[in-house]
């Protein structure tokens, strides 16, 4: 189990990582609301349904005790009836001289609406006296009747019956009538002495229906009324009961004592609520269907449920938009920082949203605008030491070049061999011009290759024509651009460690051709060559740097200006053999005028 | 696009559980507005001209029209066992709107074919005999009912004839409760005499049949012939012990005096209740399921036992 919520909680952190700030708003909120929504609703719906049942005891209660009033009223009207017929008319009747007839013809009319028979019978069950009927059935044996008996078994009590069908009295009409017997033990006068004697007040039935039948309960729920040992008196649907087609819980509700209580009857749930009817000891049964009250409760559960499903979705809905306002312009922040990362320059920071993320934005703003000052700081800075390497390898051109070319001048002036002394001086002051450009560092392809063709008629002179040099431009060169000072270091080299053993024969090509994109200068010399390891070696930029009595500009240097300048793609190619000669190829980008103005301006003074 | 798609498709469903709440509170009123405006209407028609034999089942069919909802229209012929009038009454009743009917059949074979038509329409439910179109029966098991009079004839015969009073003209119940108790009877060797007569001359006719069979015994099948009977023979001063059927008022007040020997009974309030229920039940599309009424046999001294007056007398003010 406690692995379980360890894996639940390692599954909503992973979950919660992966959140966007929208989705973590939004969840928690909706989450939050719903649980309080649900607390709530919970709460509410089981106050109201303890409020429901409470009222509905309450009302069941509140109506049982006003039946019980109308019943007790009636009953005591009935008992008033008996008091009167016995204590105004059978007490104040000699049975010998006179009769009862006429006291109880009265009291039955005044009270013909609730009655159904007023008879006396002598303590053997003889009929002494009754109204409105007199004759006695042949097969009648009232002593042998429950109410008699109870009469003469309880002489001081009045004793109510269960209802039954009065069936003492011939009735022409066929009459069968359901009633309730009061009966109670009576001393009659005969001859001015005292004997047992039964007075009998059958009540319609219809009085105590009369009483109960109006009386409902809520939900359907309705009264019944039953004596002391759950035999039934009175239930809206009696005959039903009786005739089997219906049953009633009237036995156990007679176990009860006053008060309301939860049963389950045929599968169904019911409040019953029970109060006693003073006297009589019957018992007025209270019945509240649970189904009617859970029928109500349901229809608020389905209420509660869809009015709940119905807010968190709102809530969610709402939610979502809220958190989307808030977020956004997090989420753009966000986005802007990507494109940021992205190498996008155009970025625009937003300082939008509540006040935290508009202090994070400006600050974002800021840091991003600094940063783009220190960025082109740097690249200014980048720029200028770049500008300052090139200057100082630039400024490598080795004075012992100068020295030994004004030497040889000097030299072959006092030979008298001025021509050549003034071709070389000619040639130098050329190289010097072509070397300064006015300061440019990229300069026409044409001028770099009278750059070389000048130092090459100096080195020709000084090293008295041991080699031959060709210098050629093919066609698609026209016009093109190229950085300044790259094939003069190439050549250098191929005289220093090419020529430097040749006999007369020695060759120096240049040739400069396009390729594609590309500009690509090959040096190529028949010299002694080297070994391809030592060729590879000579552009390794670890490997240390050997002074050599050439110009001073090494074909290291080369190589890393044309990287520095147009990247990695570009620099120097040497295929070398022993014995076979070197072959420098120098790429470049093929730049027109307006393609090598941007470098120009760049490296520019 | 797919923001807004969102967005519809969110309030779509706001919508509808938005609509599901306030359908959560306007369908149980609407519900119960429904249960008050059409009140079923149901037409019982019986087979006699004398709505007081069924004044107990009327009371039973009233009962559960109140609980169920239902408003009943109680019809008699103005001849008995008029099946033709009978026929004409039910359609009437059916092109008045009736949504059931509820009928004690005076010819159930002749009924059954007229009514064929008619049950399409809205269901029947008959009483007393089988009918076939009809959604349910309620009877008692008339067969079972014939049989348990003749045993209890059988127990006070001592010899003689016994006269049945084929008083039922068509009537299915009628016929098959008398044969049950011819067979029952002739099976212990009894002879039966078995006579047509109508229930209204009963008055007139009985001492001249018990004269012309020599009948020791008589036995009549329906409740309406047993009144009569029970009648007749208290203005004739026949002697012969009279077994019927059916517990009127008049009939119970003749099983006290002796009159009425035996009688097998049921509850008739039952058999208005259920029938009712039936017919209600049947226009709702529920099922609804035939049973064979309980019956019991009274005797005079029975009648005021507590159970039994209870099926025999119902509660009523």
């Amino acid at each position: 189990m406690r692995a379980f919520f360890k894996r639940f909680a390692g599954k909503i952190a992973d979950r919660y990582r992966k959140m966007s700030i929208q989705m973590v708003i939004s969840l928690s909120f909706t989450t939050v609301a719903v649980v309080g929504m649900v607390f709530m609703g919970l709460s509410l719906y089981l106050r109201f349904s303890t409020t429901a049942e409470n009222l509905v005891e309450d009302s069941s209660q509140r109506v049982l005790a006003q039946v019980n009033l109308n019943l007790d009223s009636y009953l005591r009207r009935m008992m008033r009836i008996s008091d009167t017929m016995y204590y105004r008319v059978i007490k104040n009747v000699d049975l010998a001289e006179d009769s009862l007839i006429d006291g109880m013809n009265l009291l039955y009319e005044e009270n013909r609406d609730s009655l159904v028979s007023i008879a006396v019978f002598d303590g053997l069950g003889k009929l002494v006296s009754a109204v409105p009927l007199s004759n006695l059935k042949e097969s009648a044996l009232p002593q042998e009747s429950g109410w008699f008996q109870a009469a003469v078994s309880r002489m001081e009590n009045l004793h109510f019956s269960t209802p039954h069908v009065q069936h003492l009295f011939d009735d022409p009409d066929y009459r069968y009538r359901w009633v309730v017997s009061l009966s109670r033990h009576v001393q009659l006068t005969r001859s001015g002495a005292t004997e047992r004697g039964v007075l009998l007040v059958d009540m319609s039935f219809s009085g105590i229906e009369q009483v109960c039948r109006n009386a409902e309960l809520s939900n359907g729920g309705y009264v019944y009324l039953i004596d002391g040992s759950g035999e039934l008196i009175y239930h809206p649907r009696q005959q039903l009961i009786y005739a089997g087609l219906l049953e009633e819980n009237n036995q156990r509700a007679a176990s009860y004592r006053d008060g309301t209580y939860r049963e389950d009857f045929q599968g169904q749930s019911r409040q019953i609520t029970v109060k006693t009817v003073g006297y009589t000891g019957w018992k007025l049964v209270g019945v509240v269907p649970g189904e009617s009250l859970a029928a109500n409760t349901q229809q608020m559960f389905l209420f509660g449920t869809s009015l709940l499903l119905f807010s968190v979705f709102l809530m969610a809905f709402l939610n979502f938009r809220i958190s989307a306002h808030i977020s956004d312009p997090i989420r753009r922040l966000e986005q802007s920082i990507k494109e940021l990362e992205a190498g996008q320059e155009d970025v625009e920071i937003e300082e939008g949203g509540c006040y935290e993320v508009q202090r994070l934005g400006h600050s974002i703003r800021s840091m991003v605008s600094t940063m783009r000052h220190l960025m082109d700081d740097i690249i200014q800075q980048e720029g200028q030491k770049r500008r300052s390497e090139l200057e100082v390898l630039q400024s490598q051109i080795n004075p012992h070049f100068l020295y030994n070319t004004l030497d040889s001048v000097i030299w072959m002036t006092e030979a008298g061999r001025y021509e050549e002394a003034i071709q070389m001086v000619t040639s130098l002051a050329r190289l010097f011009r072509i070397s300064l450009s006015r300061g440019k560092s990229v300069i026409a392809l044409t001028d770099e290759l009278e750059h070389a063709r000048h130092y090459m008629t100096i080195q020709e002179i000084r090293y008295k024509n041991k080699f031959e040099t060709k210098i050629s431009a093919q066609p698609g060169t026209e016009g093109l651009y190229t950085l300044k000072l790259i094939v003069q270091p190439i050549l250098e080299n191929a005289i220093y460690h090419g020529m430097a053993s040749a006999e007369d024969d020695g060759l120096i090509s240049v040739t400069a051709r396009r390729e594609g994109m590309d500009l690509v200068i090959e040096v190529t010399d028949n010299g002694m060559g080297m070994r391809p390891e030592v060729a590879a070696s000579l552009l390794d930029e670890n490997r240390p740097d050997v002074r050599t009595t050439g110009s001073g500009i090494g074909v290291r240097n080369v190589h890393r200006r044309i990287q520095l300048t147009f990247g990695p793609r570009y620099g120097l190619t040497i295929c070398s053999e022993p014995d076979e000669g070197t072959t420098v190829q120098i790429r470049v980008p093929a730049l027109d005028e307006t393609g090598a103005a941007p470098y120009q301006r760049e490296d520019g003074p | 696009m797919k923001k807004k798609r969102n967005a519809v498709i969110q309030l779509g469903i706001l919508g509808f559980l938005g609509t599901a709440v306030i359908l959560t509170m306007v369908l149980p009123q609407m519900a119960d507005g429904r249960k008050t405006a059409v009140p079923m209407e149901l037409s019982v028609v019986i087979r006699e001209s004398d709505s007081g034999l069924w004044s107990n089942t009327r009371l039973g069919m009233e009962q559960a029209a109140g609980e169920l909802g239902a408003e009943l229209r109680f019809l008699t012929l103005s001849a008995p066992d008029d099946r033709e009038e009978q026929a004409e009454l039910l359609a009437r009743e059916v092109s008045g709107g009736a949504h059931a009917l509820v009928v004690v059949p005076a010819d159930p074979d002749w009924l059954g074919s007229r009514l064929k038509d008619l049950a399409g329409q809205c269901p029947v439910v008959a009483m007393e005999s089988m009918l076939e179109e009809a959604a349910l029966t309620v009877a008692p098991d008339n067969e079972a009912l014939g049989r348990e009079l003749a045993l209890a004839a059988l127990q006070d015969w001592s010899g003689g004839a016994v006269l049945l009073l084929d008083t039922g003209e068509n009537s299915a119940g009628v016929n098959a409760r008398l044969e049950a108790a011819r067979r029952t009877l002739e099976e212990e060797g009894v002879q039966t005499e078995r006579r047509v007569a109508q229930t209204a001359a009963l008055a007139g006719v009985l001492e001249g049949l018990v004269e012309e069979t020599g009948a020791v015994q008589v036995m009549a099948f329906e409740p309406a012939a047993t009144q009569r009977a029970a009648e007749a023979k208290e203005n004739c001063g026949l002697p012969q012990p009279l077994y019927g059927v059916g517990v009127t008022a008049a009939v119970a007040a003749g099983l006290e005096r002796g009159t009425v020997s035996a009688v097998a009974a049921w509850s008739d309030y039952a058999a208005g209740y259920l029938a009712v229920q039936g017919a209600v039940r049947a226009v709702r599309g529920q099922a609804v399921q035939a049973e064979a009424l309980p019956f019991f046999l009274v005797r005079g001294e029975d009648i005021y036992d507590s159970d039994m007056q209870k099926l025999l007398f119902p509660v009523t003010s």
